[in-house]
């Protein structure tokens, strides 16, 4: 990049921030904080928690009969519900500086893409994690992490790095928790939607929890990543920030599914499920606060100090 | 929609995403290959063997003495299997053969020897008998097509009895699975 040339958009820049240079309109948005995105993924957390209680009430109740196709259609239909519920929730909350929906909807389908043709394929059949990681406990966290985890989430940093990453539309630090929640829930709906055309179908109290818990804990890590993008477009970062920032989505990836796996194991019921998916929906809907909430109070803390350098 | 160019150091920041992906991914890749290669011993009635950490072991009962299966999620478990059977007095390995091949083909679907040859494991004599059926799930709601089994059996004769260690797979993971069961077969000890 030629020195003072506004990063985002390449015009003559006239700010330095962070090591970067910025024109002055791409300067204003690099400092404005966008309250919406967090909101959106709390939201999308508190929606979904709410949605799984509502389809499993109506299961435990109505108790509807399928036919296989049914079973099948309405599987894939709730794989669908998490990224519709956050895609609503964000337009909601980003209506005055909204994101492209082009360029959102193409990060998610990327996302989608991605993991049905390199993500599944690579960590399924090419290293056949069913066949080994459950082992025993090492296994299972240090092949979730090196496998499981790196995979995953360097595929979802590729959805946002070569498409949106270096357009102009990507103007504010937290454009890359944005971009990265997108690609991360299309990661979590082609992994649902595996599930349930894999199966069958899915019993539909028990599959929604995992769609959820799926759901939740991709866009939470896919956060953590988006964070590092964000950084390092809009500050000058040393070579090791995004490797660092792929390596802590991994960890987190690959001990959670560890923990997961031992906070949902209390017996396997006649329906075939755990016999305690309600805490793996806990478990995930405190890590994706964690993680989304993490990531806002640190952009939230990186905008204000660009404030007062101002 | 690409505007703004990246500088030297965002380029050499990227090499590092790759590098590091790559070498975790190597990382993962001999991690696998360890946990798959680690065994476990066992020793029942005399005979000792060492079979794959992490799958399901049975407990023995009647002839067979272990049988192991492969986790899998979904599909035919890849299985190990040591049996121990008493020969009558005029039976020889020849019969031995006849009479497992007649019980397959009277319990296993579509049952069919591919091939069968006298071979030498590990200096002792045995007979190799390799075959195929078609295992079809009991659960007649479950949605998964049948699957076509490959069988390997090796029938060693030990005194008064015979010992036979079979290989199951099915036809995609037979050959994959081949070289880990001959280490098996070369760890039995009677």
């Amino acid at each position: 990049m030629p020195e003072n040339t506004c990063c985002v958009c390449g015009e003559p820049g006239v700010h330095s921030l962070g090591g970067r240079w910025f024109c002055e309109r791409h300067h204003q948005t690099a400092t404005r904080e966008r309250r919406g995105a967090w909101r959106s993924n709390l939201g999308l957390i508190l929606a979904l928690v709410v949605f799984v209680g509502l389809v499993y009430a109506v299961d435990s109740f109505v108790q509807p009969a399928f036919t296989p196709s049914t079973l099948l259609l309405t599987g894939v239909l709730l794989a669908i519900v998490p990224a519709l519920i956050w895609l609503g929730v964000f337009y909601q909350q980003d209506r005055l500086e909204p994101e492209p929906k082009g360029f959102v909807l193409g990060v998610f389908l990327l996302g989608a893409l991605l993991a049905a043709a390199v993500g599944i394929p690579l960590v399924e059949n090419v290293f056949r994690v069913s066949d080994w990681l459950y082992a025993d406990t090492l296994t299972t966290i240090l092949g979730g992490i090196l496998v499981v985890g790196f995979a995953q989430e360097f595929l979802k940093y590729a959805a946002v790095r070569y498409s949106m990453y270096n357009s102009a539309e990507f103007d504010e630090s937290t454009d890359g928790v944005v971009y990265a929640t997108a690609a991360g829930l299309g990661y979590a709906t082609v992994l649902n939607v595996m599930f349930v055309v894999q199966n069958g179908g899915v019993d539909l109290g028990l599959g929604v929890i995992r769609m959820a818990v799926v759901a939740l804990a991709q866009a939470g890590f896919a956060g953590i990543t988006g964070y590092f993008l964000g950084r390092a477009k809009f500050e000058h970062e040393s070579i090791w920030w995004m490797p660092l920032g792929i390596t802590l989505a991994a960890v987190a990836n690959g001990l959670f599914n560890w923990v997961r796996g031992e906070v949902t194991r209390g017996g396997v019921s006649l329906s075939g499920g755990a016999a305690n998916p309600w805490s793996g929906l806990i478990l995930a809907a405190v890590v994706a606060f964690i993680c989304l909430g993490a990531v806002s109070w640190l952009i939230h803390r990186n905008v204000k100090s660009a404030l007062a350098a101002k | 929609m690409n505007t703004s160019k990246l500088s030297l150091g965002d380029r050499y920041a990227e090499i590092a995403v790759i590098i590091v992906t790559l070498v975790a991914l190597l990382a993962g890749w001999l991690y696998m290959g360890s946990v798959e290669s680690r065994t476990l011993p066992f020793d029942t009635n005399g005979i000792k063997a060492s079979v794959p950490v992490g799958w399901i072991q049975s407990e023995p009962g009647g002839d067979v003495l272990v049988q192991v299966r492969q986790r899998a999620s979904a599909g035919f478990q890849t299985e190990y299997m040591v049996i121990q059977q008493p020969l009558t007095a005029e039976s020889g390995l020849n019969e031995v053969v006849s009479l497992l091949t007649i019980r397959y083909g009277q319990e296993l679907t579509a049952f069919r020897v591919l091939s069968q040859q006298a071979v030498t494991v590990g200096g002792r004599d045995a007979y190799e008998v390799s075959y195929a059926y078609v295992e079809a799930d009991p659960n007649i709601s479950h949605l998964d097509l049948p699957v076509v089994v490959r069988g390997l059996d090796y029938i060693f004769l030990n005194g008064e009895k015979a010992v036979i260690a079979t290989y199951r797979a099915s036809e995609a993971e037979y050959q994959g699975g081949l070289a880990a069961f001959l280490r098996f077969l070369h760890s039995l000890q009677f």
